[in-house]
């Protein structure tokens, strides 16, 4: 594992950003090390862009991960992964990103519209290692709720080849803070989705 | 709070918590802002186990005044509020330091917002340290705000001062890992109150005194533990920081991976501890100054320097190496240290990135159903009937997204602005000003600032109309009840802003309902056209705390898009122009889509579309 590990989780409010973070880390402290969280959460709850910036080492590393050293970019939404690659995105990256999109609303500008899914997609992959689009809606109408996004996207990290956090910790992270049986349910689907 | 593990996740500001009870805090007194809320509320959770007081006060001034008679009664007492918070505690702060605190110990606790994030402001709260001549101490890791608290008790128990502990955004709301100790419950005895609570006749002796301690304090501050070098033996270049900065310094040298840097980290930053920092610079050819917003510790640093024989080359943001506006972060250190070390040299990790053109901004807007888009709406509309002769003071709160709201605030600067901006408008017919005058304010705020400038307006014949925006709740923050909330707990009484204001004897007073557009824009017509001085109060929701009190909780009118009667793409007045989030675009079919999953079914959206398309649904 490289020391630090760094994770970003990009999204938009209300997706479970930052409940994301705490269950890594708790996952993290389950296998002896050191997580650092950082969230951007001024705007979480009015529907703008949410980050949050994982840290994980033998030791405390800064809250906000250097540009160009995100090992995983969990992106819950795809133009918030993008930004978030343009930003931070290096040669190491692994995306793994939600294709559902989240509308954009602008009242100041009438001719905003939401970028193609191509073109988001190879966007990203000009700015990553490599990119996994996955498309979570028959999971999440299954389940009948967009809530669980965020448990299915762990469950994805933790069956990545670079990811180094035991599964079994993150389940148990996830039953500690979330304690809902569907959440569990959707993280086991979410272990299958890139096999 | 009270979890037994040694060792947790915390943020900065739990930690702080967690430290003050630590330290036997008895009192809280505090007014909510971001970043840093999160340190009363943890507060408000230990209560009951630990028989504390914890408050949310009208605001900041009121907070520490609070604070500080606990202090000088003996309770241990903690003050936490963001930057701006302490402009408005700055006048009692500037009294408090000569008068002294006591023997219970005040802690002021202020979390900085270097780039704003959640602030109207970027500002570097340090500066009231140096002008109340008190002790600042910036903790620099998650630990520290923990261990660093415990000791700013001790220090101001020792010499009777208050004491500022300094965080900023990044170290307030990140998490980390914290070993905490016992937590023990503390007597519940007062002391007597000290005598001279008060600085005349002769302030400047009181002054005197308070140089005296200060030069005590800096004493200790020269043996403080906190303040640690790292590899000072054999270096070329020392980096001095503080806060948060220091783990992106250690990152960074780390990340670089070069040789010859030593760095130290200072806690106990005023008074500045010169016999540690003098015997570095003596070694160091060079210093690097890396800190959170303004040069604070850089010009001190140096104006003390002047002393030394020989003067090392000092970088940072006074020599641009460091930019002086923005969030420090790790990228920063990294490129100061290059350019310092010459390796000027492309760094390979990066990679050329062309995407830039698909990163469409997501602005921040109101919540679906929230009124104050509706006030904003009909605000629009009667702009648009006065022929743009309009003008709409505001200030802070979640209505002050009305500035991206097609710029339907034109004003917005501190806490109750609002109407004393208003209060100078509505005076300014005489001179030819023709535009009609509105003063915006939450409640929260109304209650936090409103006040002298409401009187101010009445008592100067202002020509405004101040509408009061309630929701009767803190919403911004996360709900903190304040003296007008709907929900008090029992220990707590209700203070009513419709007889408040009616004791002004406004020439105009109606209450509306902000959740009926129509209605809305007509009231607000008519009522500005009126002379004098106008109040409206207007009934408002956060449907976020509905929510949150009864899960699931809707309106009672669904909606649904008619869409023979829809213009689509001629029109999209309801998606582009009103903007409620529970409204997207599909770009095949060429019109609205209103999410169910998004959609409180308020209803107000009905009103807005000129084409009736947007009718109930079953």
């Amino acid at each position: 594992m490289r020391d630090p590990f760094s994770i970003l989780v990009a999204g938009v409010g209300g997706q479970g950003n930052l409940v994301t973070g705490r269950i890594i880390a708790e996952a993290a402290v389950m296998q002896g090390l050191r997580p650092v969280v950082g969230d951007t959460f001024g705007a979480s709850r009015r529907g703008g862009s949410v980050l949050t910036h994982i840290r994980i080492g033998k030791q405390d590393w800064g809250p906000l991960i250097p540009k160009g050293e995100v090992d995983v970019l969990l992106g819950f939404e795809p133009v918030e992964a993008l930004r978030a690659a343009t930003k931070y995105a290096g040669y190491r990256t692994v995306a793994v990103v939600n294709m559902t999109p989240v509308p954009l609303i602008s009242v100041a500008s009438r001719d905003l519209t939401y970028p193609k899914i191509d073109e988001i997609k190879n966007a990203l992959e000009s700015s990553c290692k490599q990119v996994h689009l996955i498309d979570t809606e028959p999971v999440l109408n299954r389940s009948g709720s967009t809530k669980v996004l965020n448990s299915y996207m762990i469950g994805v990290l933790s069956s990545l080849e670079s990811g180094f956090l035991d599964p079994k910790n993150l389940r148990k992270a996830i039953s500690t803070i979330l304690d809902s049986e569907k959440d569990m349910a959707v993280f086991d689907e979410g272990t299958q989705a890139l096999l | 709070m009270v979890d037994s593990k040694r060792e947790s996740i915390m943020s900065g500001n739990e930690a702080i918590a967690r430290g003050a009870l630590e330290a036997g805090i008895g009192f809280c007194a505090s007014y909510p802002g971001t970043p840093s809320t999160e340190i009363t509320t943890k507060l408000f959770e230990a209560v009951n186990e630990f028989d504390i007081h914890v408050e949310w006060s009208t605001n900041e001034k009121v907070a520490l005044e609070s604070a500080a008679a606990a202090s000088w009664v003996g309770i241990p007492a903690l003050c936490p509020m963001k930057s701006l918070g302490l402009n408005v505690a700055s006048d009692f702060l500037l009294n408090l330091n000569l008068s002294g605190t006591g023997k219970g110990g005040l802690v002021i606790v202020v979390c900085d917002d270097p780039k704003g994030h959640s602030s109207s402001n970027e500002q570097d709260s340090r500066f009231y340290a140096k002008a109340a001549q008190i002790p600042l101490l910036e903790p620099s890791s998650f630990q520290e705000a923990k261990d660093v608290t415990q000791y700013a008790f001790k220090l101001s128990q020792k010499y009777e001062v208050p004491v500022l502990l300094r965080s900023t955004t990044r170290l307030s709301h990140s998490r980390g890992l914290v070993r905490t100790e016992k937590i023990t419950r503390r007597k519940k005895k007062t002391r007597e109150m000290p005598e001279r609570l008060f600085n005349v006749p002769a302030p400047h002796l009181r002054h005197k005194d308070l140089i005296e301690k200060m030069s005590k304090v800096e004493e200790e501050f020269n043996n403080s533990p906190f303040n640690v070098g790292i590899n000072t033996e054999d270096m070329n270049l020392l980096i001095i920081s503080s806060g948060i900065s220091s783990l992106y310094t250690h990152e960074a040298i780390h990340e670089l991976g070069f040789e010859g840097i030593g760095r130290m980290n200072l806690v106990t930053t005023n008074p500045l501890p010169r016999k540690p920092v003098s015997n570095l610079l003596e070694i160091a050819k060079g210093i690097l100054l890396i800190e959170e917003n303004d040069p604070f510790l850089e010009d001190a640093i140096r104006s003390f320097s002047v002393e030394m024989k020989e003067t090392p080359q000092f970088y940072g943001k006074l020599t641009g190496h460091i930019p002086s506006y923005g969030e420090m972060n790790t990228d920063i250190v990294i490129t100061a240290l290059k350019e310092l070390t010459g390796q000027l040299l492309r760094d390979p990790r990066t990679i050329q990135h062309q995407s830039i053109d698909h990163v469409v901004k997501r602005p921040l807007t109101f919540c679906a159903g929230c009124t104050h888009r509706n006030f904003y709406w009909a605000v629009r509309t009667v702009k648009t009937r006065l022929g743009g002769k309009l003008v709409v003071a505001g200030d802070i709160g979640c209505y002050s997204l009305g500035v991206f709201y097609d710029q339907a605030m034109d004003t917005m600067q501190a806490m109750g602005s609002g109407i004393g901006v208003g209060s100078g408008l509505g005076q300014l017919h005489r001179f030819g000003f023709d535009s009609k005058v509105i003063s915006l304010a939450g409640d929260s705020t109304f209650f936090h600032a409103c006040l002298p400038g409401l009187i101010n307006a009445k008592h100067k014949r202002a020509d405004l109309t101040f509408v009061i925006l309630d929701n009767a709740t803190t919403a911004m923050t996360g709900f903190q009840v304040h003296p007008g909330s709907s929900h008090q707990s029992e220990n707590l009484q209700r203070v009513d802003i419709e007889k408040l204001v009616n004791a002004i004897e406004p020439d105009f007073f109606a209450k509306g309902d902000a959740t009926d557009i129509p209605s809305l824009i007509d009231l607000l017509h008519s009522t500005v056209q009126k002379e004098g001085l106008k109040i409206l109060l207007l009934d408002s929701i956060c449907w976020l705390e509905e929510v949150k009190r009864k899960p699931g909780f809707v309106g009672a009118t669904p909606v649904k898009i008619d869409k023979s009667l829809c213009k689509g793409e001629k029109c999209r007045i309801c998606y582009a122009d009103f903007g409620c989030t529970a409204f997207s675009w599909d770009s095949e079919t060429g019109l609205p889509i209103i999410s169910d999953q998004v959609c409180v079914q308020c209803g107000a959206c009905i009103a807005v579309c000129p084409h009736k398309a947007i009718v109930e649904s079953e």
